[in-house]
């Protein structure tokens, strides 16, 4: 297993993160068991494993959402000076599985809602929130609802919004869970595309193999069971726009098939 | 018109089609007409057959509209018919905002804060589920059978449902929003200026409607109890001097009145909840 420590290079990193959830009082849980990863600058990271592995709560703890048992999660900042994660914070971003948006918001107001809880002034903050949301296909729907939005049409808004906060990391958790087989092929592609038009350091958790392979410059396997442990860390130096049918993307999927040792 | 919204066409439009006596039959309105005709037929129709019997506990619908024109015109202990339409409304709005200016705020700060829910939640639920009809005796000893009482008994009335419903509407908000907004660089004030206001408005305005038509009640059971105006004692009056067309007249009004200031709360809640109103369509 491939354990980076913290170099320059380097922008996010886990060093032996633990997690143990107490449920019911009583009984201890291991959900994350020694986890170290580390994400290069404007590297695209995909954590892939199937449901119940630890993924999400992985994500969680980068995100300061949750605390990790033991363990540290460290973040370069600007000054390129590594220093610990405590909290949820703008450093890092978070799109959700469920699309999280504010119902009471247009897609205008979700996203330029980072900028306005940053305090930059509404003239500022809408022409950063329009510029995202163009990068994600969305001009003309500004003043729309996000009930009255398709699911894929939501997560773009999720990521614009995300985009517009400018965060170090992006973290993506399973975004597009809930869509349909052709949607998310589509919204795929749509995320490459933004990301190559603005690169940022990216960790995304799937579950899909096709979507790992598609978007990742890196793929990290966790094991099928809990506690969730990594697997293999498999780099991939497809050329973008990477095919669905390439051959090596094939093999490369039959590997990650083939590598992992699901049980009923 | 049709307008494409988010991959998912909405059509808003309906072809012309030829009026037939089908579609007649089976239109919206023509089914409203018919069922207040029938309403008004067979209230007609019975008024006239216990009538008939010699007993008039029943007045026919055009004695209760007679009987509505003599309020308007002439004077009922000292106010013609929209004096007493406005003292009961009156009273209805003081109470149901001085219950919601209060009730509304504290069921947030409630929902928002364990220390006070902890001292505020064992005294609410103790009085709770007492009818706010009951605390009618205990009012006019304390406060006399002035406005007072009667503004008293719809502040109690109406306190449950806003307080209910506001502090509901903040405990049911999606925790995930909070991430939202703490991912985003937001803290606490932010996470109850952006999430939990918005969010539990419109659990507000159902508990406001609910108040609204429980003020309503009471008013009327303060007026039946002791008042020399409003709706509640043209009901009285017309009981006393044995008039079934005067008490039918004062609760018909009663219910275009209460009717009105409902509408009143959905409008305002129309105008704070833009995305609520697009949601239900209307």
């Amino acid at each position: 297993m491939a354990t980076l420590t913290p170099t320059p290079d380097i922008k996010i990193a886990c060093t032996n993160v633990n997690k143990t959830f107490i449920q019911k009082g009583k009984q201890e849980v291991p959900v994350l068991d020694d986890v170290s990863l580390a994400v290069r600058e404007n590297e695209f990271l995909v954590i892939l494993g199937p449901g119940q592995c630890g993924k999400s709560t992985l994500l969680r703890i980068i995100a300061g959402l949750e605390t990790p048992t033991t363990g540290t999660v460290t973040l370069s900042g600007a000054d390129g000076v590594a220093h610990g994660v405590e909290g949820p914070g703008s450093d890092r971003g978070l799109v959700f599985q469920g699309y999280m948006l504010f119902p009471w918001k247009t897609v205008l107001g979700n996203v330029e809602m980072g900028p306005k809880l940053r305090g930059l002034p509404g003239k500022e903050c809408r022409e950063i929130a329009k510029r995202y949301i163009e990068l994600v296909g969305l001009t003309g729907f500004e003043d729309h609802y996000p009930h009255q939005l398709s699911g894929g049409m939501k997560q773009r808004v999720g990521i614009a919004r995300v985009y517009a906060n400018s965060p170090q990391v992006m973290l993506l958790d399973e975004p597009f869970g809930q869509l349909d087989a052709q949607t998310r092929i589509f919204m795929e592609q749509e995320t490459a595309r933004i990301w190559q038009a603005e690169q940022r350091t990216v960790i995304f958790v799937t579950n899909n193999i096709d979507e790992a392979l598609y978007l990742g410059d890196r793929i990290v396997c966790m094991e099928g069971k809990l506690p969730g442990r990594v697997q293999t860390v498999k780099d991939v130096t497809l050329p973008r726009p990477r095919e669905f049918t390439d051959m090596e993307f094939l093999r490369l999927r039959q590997e990650i098939i083939d590598a992992s040792q699901l049980t009923l | 018109m049709s307008s494409n919204i988010a991959n998912e066409t909405t059509c808003a439009f309906r072809d012309r089609q030829p009026w037939t006596v089908g579609r007649v039959l089976t239109n919206r309105y023509f089914l409203y007409t018919v069922s207040f005709c029938c309403f008004f037929l067979g209230w007609d129709y019975l008024a006239r057959t216990l009538g008939a019997e010699g007993s008039s506990s029943l007045a026919r619908p055009t004695e209760v509209i007679v009987a509505l024109q003599d309020l308007w015109d002439n004077e009922l202990a000292e106010y013609k018919l929209l004096g007493h339409i406005w003292a009961s409304t009156q009273r209805v709005l003081i109470g149901f905002c001085i219950a919601a200016v209060l009730a509304v705020p504290l069921g947030l700060i409630m929902a928002l804060n364990r220390y006070v829910n902890a001292i505020v939640k064992p005294l609410f639920d103790l009085l709770k589920p007492m009818p706010p009809i009951s605390w009618i005796s205990i009012s006019i000893l304390w406060f006399g059978i002035d406005e007072t009482s009667k503004v008293f008994i719809i502040v109690i009335g109406t306190f449950v449902p806003c307080l209910l419903n506001a502090y509901n509407g903040v405990r049911l908000v999606d925790p995930e929003l909070y991430d939202v907004i703490r991912m985003l660089g937001g803290n606490r004030r932010d996470e109850i200026l952006h999430v939990c206001f918005p969010a539990s408005f419109p659990a507000i305005f159902a508990g406001l409607q609910i108040s609204l038509s429980s003020a309503w009640t009471c008013v009327l059971a303060a007026e039946l109890v002791s008042a020399r105006s409003g709706l509640g004692y043209i009901i009285v009056q017309g009981m006393n001097l044995s008039d079934p067309a005067m008490v039918m007249g004062g609760m018909a009004v009663i219910a275009v009145v209460a009717w009105c200031t409902t509408l009143l709360v959905t409008g305002l809640e129309r105008y704070l909840c833009p995305w609520k109103r697009k949601i239900a369509g209307l």
